[in-house]
């Protein structure tokens, strides 16, 4: 270890991504290495100590597992929430461990949530925008914004204008199937956050049905998924989302028996 | 989506050769299921390969015009096709040849005969980075680091570099086999002017109407020796900058680079063409091979064997000009296909003559925006439409060629500001610059995608 200078930080281990992380002393081909390294989101180039990985690429696994848990553990922040105008609303989950082990209340409103959006969400919308924490409050905080503006004005220009826009605590995809009815929207969109991965924990999709309910299979929902900034960028996803819902509304379904 | 593929044409009217290459270009989503589309050119299959012409001519400085096209014709009835089940492809006039009188002629009249969306396309820059494809160069750097391709036709040797697949350095040398033309008797035939200059400077007693054995590998040897110069493996001499093409140097490859060898000198150079009449093929291609066997170049580099030799720079033009845009893009369908449209990059657009005469589209190359913003998107979309309203003709089209996957956004965003005012073109995943020519052909892929030709340069 350096010796620790009074003042300085010591370096963030997290910045960056992992993949650009080259670990190799004295490479015979760096660039080679480099090469093949970047065809991958594996961790190549850790180099290792003995049998074991170098301490700085151990820690730099740790560093990204915790950065998945955390995206997993902490909330959407009430300002985010507040400055984006979002209804704040949650499942019937209590809390996150319950959350994570009952997926099924995930897909449930609350009481109190089910008063406040009846009374404040638009009826009858032919597109109801929603956003839910999913598994990543990261992605959402990360890509929801640009992909909502864009989403709207690809709808705008279709003639669509959307209502108050909820956002879900403890959200499921299967939620939508709650919400839609209770405001008889036409169409649904939910934007929410994916399952973390070692490689990104941003990562953000976008879940989309024509007139959802509980008695819908799964194939009835059409999904983009992998909006974040290294896959399909946030603005492109918006305007993509925006031609899917408008080809939803004209041929009245959606998921696997959509024509694109 | 269904499966779909491109009928491409590659004719490529050289300083010796005329040849024509027929493939198809397999498209595919890549995506699978999911809803947004990724279409790539999955395989490339070839259709024909056609005979090697000698490329006839009406005198030293014209092409034979008729000549040219009936061959093209008969290629065509032996390949099986006719101009209108072609969809895309390139028609190139290379070395010598483009520098005859009625050689944009030649390429124009080719191009409308060859197919609607064939492109006419010339200038020695363009033909390095088309044979470099067609030997397949590019790909050997992407498993290699560095490797760069040296096609020797018979009037130029076109160089391109790659590393890691990417363009680095493309350049051309006016050497090459047909510069000295002998006849069955070792008598010299023709010798062209800057080759003479250079036998003189080198005190190589060179004579038309004379034979002379000793001298023509002389001479051959010098050329090898400019080529020597230009990769940087030999001090370069006052006489060396007579041999740039366009008068522009080139960055010699890194040590230790990967060479493939193309065009009609190449099989000389890997295998020694084993006895027989040097002068068969009427001109010193076999000597120049030779020399450049022995020269320096193959040991300073890795020689590897190109997937193309004397066919690369038309397989390059018929399997390798056509780029497919990305897949979430937007279009006003009845403005395709373009042509010949002159880029000029957006961050250099006070620099550059954005229409000149508002008539003809331009295509804006825009850069450097990966994952922009919304408030970036409406910023750029409010600038192009303010500039392009106020001075392109009514009903031109704006078109926007981004380098980052951002065009549906964008397009959307300019639709918005507009409220339709102009036709919109707006694509991405291309990479062009300043000084290149698109052309966009008719949308692939179930509409998804749009054909994309980039040339560096056309007829001046």
């Amino acid at each position: 270890m350096t010796e620790k200078i009074p003042g300085e930080m010591i370096p963030d281990i997290s910045e960056g991504q992992a993949r650009d992380w080259f670990a190799v002393p004295r490479p015979a081909d760096a660039e080679g290495y480099l090469r093949l390294q970047a065809a991958t989101s594996a961790r190549l180039g850790v180099w290792r100590a003995g049998t074991r990985y170098a301490t700085q690429s151990m820690l730099r696994f740790r560093a990204d597992w915790a950065g998945a848990r955390d995206a997993v553990n902490t909330d959407v922040p009430a300002d985010f929430i507040a400055a984006c105008g979002f209804l704040a609303g949650s499942t019937q989950c209590a809390d996150r461990e319950v959350y994570l082990r009952r997926p099924d209340l995930g897909r449930r409103l609350s009481g109190e949530t089910r008063e406040l959006y009846a009374g404040k969400l638009a009826h009858d919308a032919r597109v109801l925008l929603a956003v839910g924490d999913g598994l990543s409050s990261a992605a959402i905080c990360a890509n929801a914004a640009d992909v909502i503006l864009t989403l709207q004005q690809g709808l705008a220009l279709a003639g669509i204008e959307t209502g108050p826009i909820p956002f879900i605590k403890y959200c499921r995809v299967g939620v939508m199937d709650d919400l839609a009815p209770l405001v008889r929207a036409e169409a649904v969109c939910l934007l929410i956050g994916e399952r973390p991965g070692l490689v990104c924990a941003e990562s953000m999709s976008a879940y989309m049905a024509y007139r959802p309910d509980p008695g819908r299979p799964e194939s009835w929902r059409t999904v983009v998924s992998n909006i974040h900034a290294g896959g399909l960028p946030p603005v492109e996803a918006g305007a993509q989302i925006a031609e899917v819902m408008t080809r939803i509304l004209e041929q009245k379904l959606s998921g696997v028996a959509l024509e694109l | 989506m269904r499966k779909e593929s491109l009928l491409s044409v590659g004719i490529d009217v050289g300083t010796t050769t005329t040849q024509i290459f027929v493939s198809r270009l397999m498209l595919e989503n890549a995506s699978g299921s999911t809803v947004v589309p990724a279409i790539k050119i999955a395989a490339r299959e070839t259709v024909y390969r056609g005979n090697i012409f000698f490329t006839p001519l009406e005198s030293e400085t014209e092409i034979d015009m008729e000549a040219v096209c009936g061959i093209v014709a008969a290629e065509y009835r032996a390949a099986g096709i006719s101009g209108g089940m072609v969809d895309t492809g390139a028609v190139i006039i290379t070395g010598e040849s483009a520098h005859k009188r009625n050689a944009e002629k030649v390429a124009q009249l080719l191009a409308r005969f060859a197919g609607d969306f064939v492109v006419a396309a010339a200038g020695p820059a363009l033909e390095s980075v088309l044979a470099a494809r067609g030997a397949g160069a590019d790909e050997l750097s992407v498993a290699r680091g560095s490797a760069f391709n040296l096609d020797i036709g018979g009037g130029t040797s076109n160089y391109a570099l790659y590393s890691g697949g990417e363009l680095r350095e493309s350049g051309c040398f006016d050497i090459g086999g047909r510069l000295i033309r002998v006849d069955p008797a070792g008598q010299i035939e023709y010798i062209a002017p800057k080759i003479a200059r250079l036998c003189k400077w080198s005190g190589i007693p060179l004579r038309v109407g004379r034979a002379d054995a000793a001298a023509l590998r002389r001479a051959a040897r010098a050329m090898a020796e400019i080529l020597e110069m230009g990769l940087g493996l030999r001090e370069k001499s006052k006489a060396y900058p007579e041999f740039l093409t366009d008068g522009r140097d080139i960055a010699p490859p890194p040590p230790g680079a990967c060479v493939t060898f193309s065009g009609g000198v190449a099989d000389v150079i890997y295998r020694p063409p084993g006895g027989g009449d040097p002068y068969r093929y009427g001109d010193i291609g076999l000597l120049l091979g030779e020399e450049i066997r022995k020269s320096r170049i193959p040991q300073a580099f890795r020689p590897e064997s190109p997937r193309e030799t004397i066919r690369a720079t038309v397989v390059g033009a018929g399997a390798h000009s056509t780029a497919i845009s990305g897949s979430t893009i937007a279009y006003s369908r009845e403005q395709l296909p373009l042509r010949n449209l002159p880029a000029v990059n957006w961050a250099r657009r006070a620099e550059s003559a954005l229409y000149g005469d508002g008539d003809t589209p331009v295509a804006v190359i825009i850069q450097d925006m990966k994952n922009p913003s919304y408030q970036d998107i409406q910023l750029l979309a409010a600038e192009l439409c303010a500039w392009h309203g106020g001075r392109a003709a009514e009903g031109v089209p704006l078109v926007a060629v981004c380098e980052n996957d951002m065009a549906k956004a964008l397009g959307q965003a300019i639709r918005a500001v507009s409220r339709g005012a102009f036709p919109l073109i707006c694509l991405d995943s291309v990479a062009a610059d300043s000084g290149d020519y698109i052309d966009i052909g008719l949308p692939a892929g179930d509409g998804s995608a749009l054909p994309v030709v980039v040339k560096t340069l056309i007829f001046g």
